[in-house]
């Protein structure tokens, strides 16, 4: 198994579309999920480096696994539904205290996903490799919308859902982001770097997300190799000589 | 779903443990090498000898044969059972007592005297270091969960006594241990967590409510944990709490799990389920009815129900992946492949991945996946011929190549995988031709580049490929026995002469190309083959085939044909080139192309050799002597031309035989222009201009004579020339001729005046001309003889510049600097000098400007003027050098 150089998180409340975008990202498609049970992940080749990306569970039953996936991460992805204004609330409530155990310098993206619902220009598809690549469901209606009852099968049409979530609110939690992480605003990376709205439906963003993170999350990895090779004995199986025995007996 | 990775064998039967006693329950196994113990409900050990017995088909069975069993005397049940085979010691916990028996006679070991005895009481569960610190081999480190509120012991077990190395306390009961090297994995009531007993540091993994479902902490490998998390998953920890791998999805009810590479293997009550580690997904589920004890013993997976034993015992790896891939589940049987990487040996893992990597490629070609196909095909190093082997008749008869066993593929031939379909034979065919294309000339094919080549040749040419023509153009190692046939049948009869070629065989090719510019044979490949085997002949390095091949393309073109010997190299190395007297000897047959040959030798590489110019000549004259002849008459540019040529060649050429031509001249009245330049050509230039002006009277030419014939000698040549004419111009003639003449004369002078003697041609004009006729002339050589006179005056003043300047040099050179400094004085007056502005005297005295100036008009006011220059003359160099030496 080839060892990552450098994990990322993705977390957000369940149906936000946290597997559609990864999914989106790897395989350049848009198809049917099922809501991931326990967490999954993919490993990306990027240059020479391994970078490997953790698909959360956003189920509640799942939660307390959160902080396991978050232990060590490089950056964090914190996803919402932009139709969908609980979903962000969630963020904030549920998922932010995961992070905790999270490298210090871990970096914290906010995204809005499902833009193509509200926003016409992300139904564009933007890469060559889309045409064609028809979504096979219609887009679900989320549960903060339900649909009327007299048409329950009518389906979605893209960009008529009210967008619930702006711009300003996402850039507004990552600053409250920062400030639970105690960073300095001025120091950190600008929110409106830090803050996406994406569509897995279409494309639109996804690959700019995900090829930001990376080019920002690059020095930790350099870091984390040159920690390595400070180290004068082969670690092959990412054994490390207990540190007890060093200590001796207290 | 289902692949079969692992078989449920029976291993110890009901009958065997328990007879009839229907009460009586298995409480917990252990397994060391071929020993199996069982504890049971009713406080016995049962120590059975479990063999495998291999049966029909490769399948695995087991025999269980009863070696004792033993009542451990506490009425109550056997808890948990560990070997330690090392200290020959099974660790028993049964009562909440924790004690040690002999592995062979089961009897309970008494504790040594004087140490601190070999029991531990109050236990609810213990576990074994599976990543033991002390490196002693002849004990072991458990650790024990005490019946004591929220206490972790960790102990050394020796043969016959316990020592305890650490205790610890937690924050909740713990319930479930599991222990690697110093970490401490715990479920706790709410939660997992590690905590390593030395250093007290814990790390806090995630919540799970033990009091509600049971929890596992399984110990899979080096610090890594595999744990029941909510929802039914297995969870995956390492000791720093870190996952590293994607969990897989079990049952709520998870009884007992363990992971047998690459798959996690978790009983519950009904079922026996199976996820590989590597796509979490669920690869096999068996039916378990009871399902009581799911343990691994050294990576033997061993279950039990209460009342029976079974071993699940995983097929062959290679045997799960063939099954996968006679799914057509080709991914899936690479991930359990490449999985499998660090299990294997390095060798065989490459030849199986390999293999594995071909059979892949071999599915997806099947489903004309090709891009896919291609891909494994170049990862799984496939030899080429496995894939040619497959086309009928591509692969050469010669071939020692056989197929690899067992096949990587069940088809016979591309007509089965087709089922008669073309155009997938044709899409295959395709496939083939890139594919081929992309391994010609790697090392990976080598061993197979004949079959490659020949294989790529045939697919060409059938294809009518233009590539075919690229290939035989390169390098190429085609058989040629088996592809000329095959060229043939598809007409590529160019491409067989590149192939003979290749092989060799110019002499083939060339014969083979002959019958197809001859139309013998049809193949249009190449409109231009016959300027093609021109080229081919012009290079050709072989002078044998170039005699020999040579008239036949002299003869079907000489003008192209000549080519063959015009264009040859005429560099310096003319090692291997022909003769070139071989080559008009040769071309004797071939008049044209004979004429065309010398034209190239004499007018274009101006080789001086008098056998060619005469030749040359002699057949130019020849052929104007045939156009002047032939009747009816020829057009009249074509016999000027011919004439032109001839001209030209006897006027530029100074090596050709003038007699001999001037012989075979003299009859013909229609070549006086001709002869005229022969007679030129032999100095005699009164003849030649005698019949230019009287037998022609072609006064241009006349002129145009002059000017030829003098080029090369310089004016003094040329005016004797122009003489000679003008004197023939005045001399000569009677009747109407006369005034044509003079006429002549007139023109000639007018035009050259400057080139006559003007008085010589003063004296031998006629006294009857008029000065007008004439005034062209006489400017010009008026203003010839006046610019004459010029040129000479300033040829004599720029003489004496020059000699002026090279007595000035030599003074320069006889003079040493005179020195002026203030502490000289004048001779004049005798002061000294202020400033560096002096005159010189002759002998190099400097004086003052103002004494000499004052001497001079005090001595000679008249003779001033005169002397004046003379004095500058010597003083002005002078004065510049002592400026010069007055700066050092
Ligand atoms: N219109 C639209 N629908 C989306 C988009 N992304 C996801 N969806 C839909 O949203 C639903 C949930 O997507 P998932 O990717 O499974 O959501 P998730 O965040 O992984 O959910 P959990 O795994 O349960 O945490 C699916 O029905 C998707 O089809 C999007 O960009 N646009
Ligand atoms: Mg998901």
């Amino acid at each position: 198994m080839k060892k990552p150089d450098v994990k990322v998180v993705i977390l957000g409340d369940m149906n936000v579309g946290k597997t559609s975008l990864l999914h989106r990202y790897t395989e350049r498609k848009f198809r049917d999920t099922v809501s991931t049970v326990g967490g999954a992940f993919y490993l990306k080749q990027w240059g020479p480096y391994n970078i490997s990306i953790w698909d959360t569970a956003g189920r509640e039953q799942f939660h307390g696994l959160g902080s396991m996936y978050c232990r060590g991460a490089a950056a964090v992805i914190l996803t919402y539904d932009v139709t969908n204004w609980q979903s962000l609330a969630e963020l904030e409530e549920r998922f932010l205290s995961l992070t905790d155990t999270a490298n210090h310098d871990c970096i914290y993206a906010i995204v809005g996903n499902k833009a193509d619902l509200s926003d016409p220009r992300a139904q564009l598809p933007v890469a060559p490799d889309d045409q064609g690549e028809e979504p096979r469901t219609e887009p679900q209606v989320p549960s903060a919308c339900p649909t009327p009852p007299a048409s329950p099968v009518s389906p979605v049409s893209p960009g008529s859902l009210p967008k619930q979530v702006g711009r300003d609110e996402a850039a507004a939690l990552y600053a409250r982001v920062l400030r639970y992480k105690g960073l300095d605003e001025k120091s950190s990376l600008p929110a409106d770097r830090m803050c996406f709205e994406t569509s897995a439906r279409t494309g639109y963003n996804v690959d700019a997300l995900f090829e930001t993170l990376f080019d920002l999350v690059l020095p930790s990895i350099l870091r984390k190799r040159n920690e390595n090779q400070r180290s004068p004995t082969v670690d092959l199986e990412d054994y490390r000589e207990p540190t007890g025995k060093r200590r001796g007996c207290c | 779903m289902s692949v079969k990775a692992f078989e449920l064998v029976p291993a110890v039967e009901r009958d065997l443990l328990m007879g009839d006693k229907a009460r009586i329950n298995v409480e917990c196994i252990e397994c060391c090498g071929k020993h199996l113990y069982i504890g049971t409900n009713d406080c016995f050990i049962h120590h059975f000898l479990l063999e495998e017995v291999p049966s029909q088909k490769g399948r695995i069975k087991y025999s269980a044969q009863k070696l004792q069993q033993k009542y451990l005397g506490l009425k109550k049940p056997v808890t948990e059972l560990r070997a330690a085979s090392a200290l020959e010691r099974l660790i028993v916990l049964c009562d909440g007592v924790l004690f040690l028996v002999d592995m062979a006679t089961l009897e309970t070991v008494p504790s040594a005297t004087g140490s601190g005895g070999a029991k531990i009481k109050g236990v609810t569960s213990f576990c074994m270091n599976g990543n033991p610190v002390n490196t002693d081999p002849f004990c072991v480190e458990i650790a024990v969960i005490s019946s004591r509120r929220r206490t972790v012991q960790v102990y050394t077990v020796f043969e016959d006594r316990v020592q305890l190395v650490k205790e610890v306390t937690t924050a909740e009961q713990p319930s479930v241990v599991s222990l690697d090297g110093y970490f401490l994995c715990l479920a706790l009531s709410s939660q997992y967590m590690i905590l390593n007993y030395t250093t007290g540091a814990s790390q806090d993994l995630f919540p799970y409510n033990s009091e509600e479902r049971r929890p596992i902490v399984k110990r899979i490998g080096r610090e890594e944990f595999l744990l029941a998390a909510p929802g039914g998953l297995g969870m995956f920890a390492n000791a720093e709490g870190v996952s590293q791998r994607a969990p897989v999805n079990w049952s709520e009810s998870v009884i007992g799990a363990a992971v047998c590479f690459p798959y996690v293997v978790a009983l519950d009550q009904d079922f026996i389920s199976i996820h590989s580690m590597l796509d979490q997904q669920l690869k096999q589920s068996l039916a378990f009815r009871d399902g009581h004890i799911l343990q691994d013993f050294e990576g033997k997976v061993v279950l039990a129900s209460t009342k029976a034993v079974y071993v699940l015992v995983p097929l062959p790896l290679e045997q799960q992946i063939q099954d996968l891939l006679s799914g057509d589940r080709v991914e899936e049987a690479l991930v359990l492949t490449e999985g499998a990487q660090l299990n294997i040996p390095r060798d065989r893992f490459q030849i199986l991945h390999r293999r594995i990597l071909q059979q892949a490629g071999f599915i997806q070609f099947g489903q004309l996946q090709f891009q896919e196909a291609q891909e494994y095909f170049r990862k799984g190093e496939l030899d080429a011929r496995e894939l040619i082997s497959l086309y009928p008749l591509l692969l050469p008869p010669t071939s020692s190549f056989t197929r690899c066993h067992p096949p990587l593929h069940p088809f016979a031939d591309l007509n089965h995988l087709a089922q008669g379909d073309l155009e997938k034979v044709l899409r295959c065919k395709r496939f083939l031709i890139s594919y081929l294309g992309s391994v010609r000339g790697t090392e990976a094919s080598r061993a197979a580049r004949e079959e490659v080549d020949t294989a790529l040749l045939k697919l060409y040419a059938e294809q009518d490929h233009e590539s075919l023509l690229d290939l035989l153009a390169s390098d190429n190692t085609c058989l040629l026995a088996d592809s000329a046939p095959w060229l043939e049948k598809h007409s590529k009869y160019f491409a067989l002469g590149l192939l003979y070629r290749c092989n060799g065989h110019d002499s083939a090719a060339l014969q083979l190309w002959i019958r197809v510019v001859d139309g013998e044979l049809q193949d249009s490949t190449r409109p231009d083959l016959y300027e093609y085997i021109v080229d081919f002949l012009t290079f050709c390095p072989n002078l044998d085939l170039v005699w020999r091949y040579s008239d036949w393309a002299l003869k079907r073109d000489p003008k192209v044909g000549v080519q063959i010997f015009t264009k040859r190299s005429s560099g310096k190395d003319q090692s291997g080139q022909p003769k070139l007297d071989d080559v008009i000897t040769y071309l004797e047959k071939h008049s044209h192309a004979r004429l065309l040959y010398l034209e190239h030798l004499v007018l274009e590489r101006h080789i001086k050799k008098e056998k060619f110019h005469s030749l040359l000549a002699v057949l130019y004259l020849e052929q104007v002597l045939f156009l002047l002849e032939s009747s009816p008459p020829p057009a009249p540019d074509q016999l000027s031309h011919a004439r032109d040529k001839l001209q030209a060649l006897l006027r530029e050429s100074n090596l050709y035989r003038v007699q001999l031509l001037l012989g075979k001249i003299e009859g013909c009245d229609q070549l006086l222009l001709e002869r005229a330049t022969l007679h030129g050509k032999l100095e005699d230039h009164g003849k030649a201009l005698d019949i230019l002006v009287h037998q022609l009277h072609d006064y241009s030419s006349a002129e145009a004579y002059c000017l030829w014939a003098s080029s090369s000698q310089g004016p003094a040549c040329r005016q004797q020339l122009l003489h000679l004419l003008l004197d023939l111009y005045l001399g000569g003639g009677a009747g109407e001729k006369r005034g044509d003449l003079e006429m002549a004369a007139v023109d000639l002078l007018n035009r050259h005046g400057e080139q006559f003697d003007a008085v010589r041609v003063l004296s031998v004009l006629p006294e009857g001309w008029s000065l007008q006729l004439l005034k062209p002339f006489l400017g010009r050589a008026v203003r010839t003889s006046v610019h004459a006179s010029r040129t000479s005056r300033l040829a004599l003043g720029l003489s004496r510049a020059e000699n002026l300047q090279l007595l000035h040099d030599r003074l320069k050179e006889r003079r040493k600097p005179i020195l002026v400094s203030e502490k000289r004085g004048c001779h004049l007056c005798h002061n000294t000098f202020s400033c560096p502005d002096v005159v010189c005297l002759p002998g190099a005295i400097p004086v003052h400007t103002h004494c000499i100036a004052h001497r001079l008009s005090d001595s000679a006011p008249n003779t001033h003027a005169d002397s004046t220059p003379s004095k500058h003359t010597d003083s002005t160099p002078n004065k510049h050098s002592t400026q010069n030496s007055n700066h050092t």
